[in-house]
Parts: structure tokens; C-alpha cells; sequence
């Protein structure tokens, strides 16, 4: 072997070992592929009935979070502030057994926003989220 | 040298030198194209804390909204007017599920998103899953959403 460097033993490599780097980049390599399709999150939404029954689905106890211009909120028409929204929820669906509601949004409002509302009732232990009919 | 064969300079490793080269030239390829695959669409998701995990499944039906309002069928731009009528091709048949994830900019005017909910409700979707992104360094308050995670992770 010609050996350029007059130290060291003969038997020294100065290749440098990249084996492991290679091992531990393809792990990373696979752990990349699956991650990025398995952490798609969504907030799921029922969507209304294409056929309206008539008025039989006019339930008068059911909750209405409405969300309005100017990032303001409403629960049943009744004006609520922003910071307020999650307590007022938990309040009405902690000892409720039917844990649905309708968010209904302004058509002007942002869609984030309506999303912020939907995230919240969730939050307060809402298990179906629904949007009433145009 | 302690080779025990003749020519004292011969390795007996392989040379990864070339695999090296051409793992990462592939790495680089995979990092430009998956971009591009979504050209065009240019939506944020909004964010949320209280979401449930969705893992892609090969059946998954995606319309995308993008900031201006346009739709997008599993990523391919659709003219806006023949939304409907694609839509119902698939969901007005025997399906295994009814829910389409609906991707949308989370600065879109909201009359935008439910004129199109309201398309797809007359189309035979039941659900709207409105895909949304965990803030960072948040936690589902909703218990089964993080035991659905853990097993995700598993």
C-alpha cells in the first residue's frame, strides 16, 4: 500500500466509515415516507339532509353556536365573547347527555374562524359537529 | 498489511461512494417533485387543537379550496362549475363511506366553503371532514382523539 503519511502503522484506513451515516439516513428516510400521510387531522362536520323534512326538525333544545362578524359569538342568539366561548360550552354540555351541535357561521366571517368555534366545542366535549342547512 | 492473498493493495470492502451519490441525487429528486405534485394549490390549512387524527387511506376522496376560491379534486384543478356533477359521480353510488375531506384556505371567506358544502351535501356527501392542522405544541383535549394518535405512532 503507498502509504503517503510516514507515521502510524501500515494497517491504518483513512477511508472514511460511512456506513452508519448511510443506515441511519435511510431510517430517517422511512420515517419521513411515514410520517407525512399518517398525521393528516380534520375536524369532521355533518353535512344537512339534501331532502328538509318538515318542521319535525325543528328541535327546540338544540344548540346553535353562531359565529359573526367583528370575531363576535353567539350560543342560542345569545351574545357571548370571545374568551367566554369555551366555558359557556362546557357549562351546556357537561351535564347535557346529546352532545351535538350546529355551528353556524357568518357568511363574511373568516373560515378559520368558524374553524377556531368548531375546535372549541369539540374542546368542550361535543362529539357531533353539524351545519344547518343555507 | 496482513493480506494473506497476493497484491497488497486490494480492500475487500465495496465501494458505497456511487450508492451514497445516487441515494441523495434520488433524495433531492423526491424533495423537488412532491411540491410540484400540488402546484397550483395554494391553501393553508387553518389550525386547531381539538382535531381527530385522519390517516390516509387509498379510497380518500380531498377537494381543495385554494385561497381564491378555486376547487380541486384530489389535486387536480376541476373548473368550478362542473364540481357538482364530479362530486355526485362518486357519492351517488354504493360506496364503503360517505365522507370527503375538504381542504380549504383558512383565510376564504366562509360563504365560499358552505356554498361548496352545501354542493356537496346534494351530492351524496354525509360528512365534510375539514382537514385542519394541530397547532404546535397542543394536545387534543378529547381523549379517544389521542389514544387514536398513540396507536398511530405505534
Amino acid at each position: 500500500m503507498s502509504m503517503s503519511a510516514p507515521t502510524g502503522g501500515s494497517n491504518l484506513n483513512n477511508d472514511m466509515n460511512v456506513t452508519p451515516m448511510i443506515d441511519v439516513l435511510l431510517v430517517l428516510l422511512i420515517i419521513f415516507m411515514m410520517i407525512i400521510p399518517m398525521s393528516r387531522k380534520a375536524l369532521d362536520a355533518q353535512l344537512p339532509d339534501p331532502t328538509p323534512q318538515p318542521a319535525s326538525t325543528v328541535n327546540a333544545d338544540q344548540i346553535v353556536l353562531e359565529v359573526l362578524p367583528g370575531d363576535k359569538f353567539a350560543v342560542n342568539k345569545e351574545p357571548i365573547e370571545k374568551k367566554d366561548v369555551l366555558v359557556r360550552l362546557k357549562a351546556i354540555f357537561d351535564p347535557r347527555p346529546e352532545k351535538v351541535i350546529f355551528v353556524k357561521g357568518d357568511t363574511t366571517v373568516a373560515y378559520g374562524n368558524v374553524i377556531w368555534a368548531m375546535d372549541q366545542a369539540r374542546g368542550a366535549g361535543v362529539k357531533v359537529i353539524g351545519i344547518p342547512p343555507k | 498489511m496482513g493480506m494473506s492473498v497476493s497484491g497488497g493493495g486490494v480492500k475487500a470492502e465495496p465501494n458505497v461512494t456511487p450508492m451514497i451519490d445516487v441515494m441523495l441525487v434520488l433524495l433531492i429528486i423526491f424533495m423537488i417533485t412532491i411540491p410540484q405534485i400540488n402546484a397550483g394549490f395554494k391553501a393553508v390549512p387553518p389550525e386547531g387543537q381539538n382535531l381527530k387524527p385522519h390517516p390516509e387511506e387509498d379510497g380518500d376522496q380531498v377537494l381543495g379550496i385554494d385561497d381564491a376560491g378555486r376547487y380541486y379534486l384530489n389535486k387536480k384543478p376541476i373548473r368550478n362549475e362542473d364540481m357538482p356533477t364530479l362530486v355526485g359521480q362518486i357519492y351517488l353510488q354504493e360506496r364503503p363511506d360517505y365522507i370527503m375531506y375538504v381542504k380549504a384556505h383558512k383565510d376564504l371567506e366562509y360563504l365560499k366553503v358552505v356554498n361548496a358544502l352545501d354542493i356537496l351535501s346534494r351530492n351524496g356527501v354525509r360528512v365534510a371532514a375539514l382537514i385542519t392542522e394541530q397547532t404546535p405544541n397542543t394536545e387534543s383535549l378529547v381523549e379517544s382523539d389521542r389514544i387514536l394518535s398513540q396507536k398511530k405512532e405505534k
